[in-house]
């Protein structure tokens, strides 16, 4: 590889709440030469299209919006020695740390003693392609209506249909209302809603947005914008029941049907990926299967709460300077699964004998009154146990091992 | 708005427990909390069925710089049936850069007490 190289400690990819926190905590732990880039003009990521109020709870102990939560954070980074590259694309990443950078300098590699991935996570499609109909104008995904929405003073259109109750959707659904644009209901093909109660209360109960669960888009009509959409029931194997169809007049219909981790990268340097999460297999100091490469956030594993995504950014950071610093590995590792009613449990591995390991886990489906065991698979022991009132598939939780463990382990409700 | 005269239910979010309240009428044109476990859940689902409220985020425009919009919100929630004349205020606003984050766009917007703050830094040249 050929062109202007530049090393650094520790290079953190991507400038939202997970990256912005991992140049902070690679700082914190030491590191001498730290590089955020970033590809879009401004730091913050996804939360400076994100106006409504519910951020930085844990973080700043007071909600404020998105925009303020990157506001605040990115301050604290310009603070800092930490040298900050936007309008900075990463384009390639090798397994030994070498990244190769576009930006408005031109083409450059930068060499790094450990990198943090931080690129967040994109908007899921493919139910969309997979709607029978015609291709018309009008079909959004959540986000980037919430783009032209909030951040470019687009109208989108006047009547609009919501396809999945995730987060991203239901705030949509109250923008648009407020914006003018009636919204005829959001369908949701599964039996309960993705999103937060608060926001299931707030923005659709409140303006009276009709949500209708177990039903799903089986056809989109019109020429050259959507005219209407068909919708009907589905049973249980999610499959549409014939003569529940009913047809709604529209011009918009927006897709809020999940979000995928954005790891093209992570796949060029060869970090293996979990199918469960679609991130990285990480061990608990949140490194991949590439020693030195390591990830946190959106990019990791999808959070609903960005506070969760800077924290795991705050501890990449710091694992990132130590593993600059020399640090490596304390040695061999164990294997965690996810058991009954666990979609997944993140770290995947853990250092054998390592004791007070935290995992972040979801569940399958909601469940009242459980309680979820982190259980030794040689000796069936239960090494973790913690009561939940309910668990939503929507909510990221936690659960702690104090003690040390030298066998895999099953996360699970048994 | 009073169109809760039957049961309606609502997940307390004070503290995780996240109680399953059940709220009907109760004696004298009040309400009968029921699924709590702890005293805070009365006043809570008191509050969010007869006066519930919500705080309000938006963009509006903003002149003399190159980007097209300020995000902004209220200081503190508003009783809910505000929200929609507080828009209309709103609307009205035609801020010009620079703008601070935490700046009071409108003070004690429509007597409510509470502010329509702008919620990010706008500078006034081309660039961020
Ligand atoms: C639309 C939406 C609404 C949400 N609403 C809420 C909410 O109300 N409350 C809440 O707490 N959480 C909310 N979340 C979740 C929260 O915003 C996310 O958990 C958080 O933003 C994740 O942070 P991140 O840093 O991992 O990713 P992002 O914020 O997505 O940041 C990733 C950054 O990486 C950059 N990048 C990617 N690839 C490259 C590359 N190759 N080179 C350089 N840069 C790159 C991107 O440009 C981006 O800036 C919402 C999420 C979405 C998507």
């Amino acid at each position: 590889m050929s062109g202007p190289r530049e090393t650094c400690d520790v290079a953190v990819i991507g400038g939202g709440p997970a990256g912005l926190a991992a140049a902070l905590g690679a700082r914190r732990a030491g590191a001498g030469k730290v590089l955020l880039l970033e590809r879009d003009r401004t730091l913050g990521g996804i939360l400076n299209q994100c106006v409504h109020d519910g951020f930085g709870l844990f973080l700043y102990k007071e909600t404020i919006s998105g925009p303020e939560y990157a506001e605040r954070l990115t301050e604290d980074v310009l603070r800092e020695p930490i040298r900050v590259a936007t309008g900075t694309m990463v384009l390639d990443l090798s397994p030994d740390r070498v990244l190769r950078v576009n930006s408005r300098e031109g083409y450059r590699l930068v060499e790094a003693g450990a990198v943090v991935l931080a690129m967040g996570c994109r908007e899921r499609t493919r139910e969309m392609i997979e709607i029978p109909g015609t291709r018309p104008a009008g079909i959004f995904t959540a986000g980037s209506a919430q783009n032209l929405v909030n951040l470019q003073n687009l109208r989108i259109g006047n009547e609009a249909v919501i396809l999945g109750s995730g987060d991203i959707g239901l705030i949509m659904a109250r923008r648009l209302v407020f914006e003018g644009v009636a919204v005829k209901g959001v369908f949701e093909i599964l039996p309960w809603a993705n999103g937060l109660e608060r926001n299931i209360r707030q923005c659709l109960m409140d303006l009276r947005i009709p949500l209708e669960l177990r039903s799903t888009v089986v056809e989109i009509r019109g020429r050259d914008r959507v005219e209407s959409v068909v919708v009907a029931k589905v049973d249980e194997s999610l499959a549409p029941v014939a003569g529940t169809e009913s047809v709604i007049p529209c011009d918009t219909l927006l897709l809020s049907v999940g979000l995928i981790p954005e790891n093209e990268l992570a796949k060029k340097a060869g970090v293996v990926l979990s199918p469960l999460t679609g991130g990285a297999v990480v061990d608990e100091t949140l490194m991949t299967s590439i020693p030195g490469i390591f990830s946190c956030g959106n990019v990791l594993h999808i959070h609903d709460v960005a506070d969760w995504a800077s924290f795991e950014g705050f501890a990449a950071g710091e694992r990132a300077a130590r593993f600059a610093a020399g640090e490596r590995p304390a040695g061999p590792t164990i294997r965690v699964s996810a058991g009954p009613n666990v979609r997944y449990a993140l770290p995947q591995l853990v250092t054998r004998g390592k004791p007070g390991v935290e995992w972040s886990f979801r569940v399958k489906r909601p469940v009242r009154d459980v309680a979820v065991e982190v259980k030794g698979l040689t000796s069936g022991k239960v090494y973790a146990r913690r009561k939940f009132a309910r668990l939503l598939p929507s909510e990221l939780q936690k659960i702690k091992v104090r003690v040390a463990v030298e066998e895999d382990l099953e996360v699970g409700c048994p | 708005m009073s169109e809760h005269d039957a049961v309606d239910r609502l997940t307390c979010v004070l503290c995780p427990v996240g109680c399953e309240l059940e709220v009907g009428t109760g004696p004298a044109g009040g309400v009968q909390v029921t699924g709590n476990q702890c005293d805070k859940g009365v006043p809570f689902a008191e509050e969010e069925v007869l006066r519930p409220k919500r705080n309000l985020a938006t963009s509006v425009p903003i002149r003399g710089t190159a980007s097209r919009m300020v995000s902004v919100r209220l200081s503190g929630p508003v009783p809910r049936e505000m929200i929609f004349p507080i828009l209309t205020e709103i609307a009205k606003l035609r801020p010009e850069a620079p703008v601070r984050r935490g700046q009071v766009l409108i003070a004690d917007v429509l007597g409510t007490g509470v502010d329509v703050i702008a919620t990010r830094t706008v500078l006034a040249k081309a660039d961020s």
